[in-house]
């Protein structure tokens, strides 16, 4: 049997070649060979090619019984596509766990890189003049607490004031509290 | 070297063409692939240069430009043989022109030197 046939049809069978075509391809090929040699045409001469595979290859891929890639390279293609995915993966983990560290870490990571929580201010109002509960009330309006000595009576009169009257100041700050000073009734 | 240029030259053009030269000898009376290989020598083409005919074939094939049977030959083994299809021989009329046209070009930007050469 002819060693270059025999190399043809181990390279068919390792491309995927269907086993009747990959046959019917070596038996044509034997007898064309032979025929030659019994003429005196040698088979590199006949075939113009002097490595089996490369030629079994072009064979098959131009019959279009294989794929244009080899699945040599098709593996190579696919470790590729695997490793970048992997360093994709790698650069990822890095990136998130440096993130987590510069952050803080923890749960209150994504409170803290989020987005700012914007404190509205507010303008104190005018107490002064006001009875006490009935300044509690305007401030509370204004999300203002009101400081006062306990047990003041409800007529007791606002004063003064601080901060003063139209300052701004953030809502939720401590200065967002009234220190309000009061003149008991009769007092 | 300069032999292999020119060699390599010849198995370049060749392979524009070969194909029509295969469907040619098929035209009209079916052959296997050696027998179409005598065919193209005693028609004058001796060398087909690198590659061979086959991987042709099988395009030829897998394009349906060729119908393909299989036939006792002669004492031997059963042969695959090969004759030109309708699509085979409309893409031959199409190539033959296409050669001519090309042959036609390039000789009359050649021809002015030809002497030269020679």
């Amino acid at each position: 049997m002819n060693a270059y046939v025999e190399e043809c049809r181990r390279e068919w069978k390792r491309l995927g070649v269907p086993p009747g075509l990959a046959e019917e391809m070596g038996a044509e090929l034997e007898a064309d060979l032979a025929e030659a040699e019994a003429d005196g045409v040698s088979a590199a001469e006949m075939l113009g090619e002097s490595d089996p595979r490369r030629f079994a290859a072009t064979w098959a891929r131009e019959r279009g019984l294989v794929a244009e890639g080899s699945p040599r390279k098709s593996r190579k293609g696919l470790w590729i596509v695997v490793a970048v995915v992997f360093v994709l993966m790698v650069f990822f983990v890095v990136a998130l766990s440096g993130l987590a560290l510069a952050t803080g870490g923890g749960s209150n990571a994504s409170v803290r890189v989020g987005t700012p929580v914007r404190i509205k201010p507010v303008t104190v109002p005018n107490l002064i003049g006001l009875g006490v509960c009935k300044a509690i009330r305007v401030a509370d309006r204004a999300n203002i607490s009101v400081s006062a000595p306990q047990g003041s009576p409800c007529d007791a009169v606002v004063v003064g004031q601080r901060p003063a009257p139209r300052v701004v100041v953030p809502a939720n700050a401590k200065n967002a509290v009234v220190t309000v000073k009061l003149r008991r009734p009769g007092g | 070297m300069q032999r292999m240029a020119s060699e390599s030259r010849r198995s370049q053009m060749l392979r524009g063409v070969l194909d029509l030269c295969l469907l040619a000898v098929v035209l009209d009376e079916p052959a296997y692939g050696y027998e179409m290989t005598k065919r193209l020598r005693e028609q004058g083409l001796s060398t087909v240069g690198e590659g061979s005919i086959y991987p042709l074939l099988g395009r030829l094939e897998r394009d349906g430009l060729v119908a393909t049977h299989r036939a006792a030959s002669d004492g031997g083994p059963p042969r695959k043989y090969y004759r030109a299809s309708p699509s085979g021989r409309r893409a031959l009329a199409e190539g033959i022109r296409a050669w001519r046209d090309v042959r036609g070009e390039v000789d009359s930007v050649l021809a002015s030197i030809e002497a030269e050469v020679a």
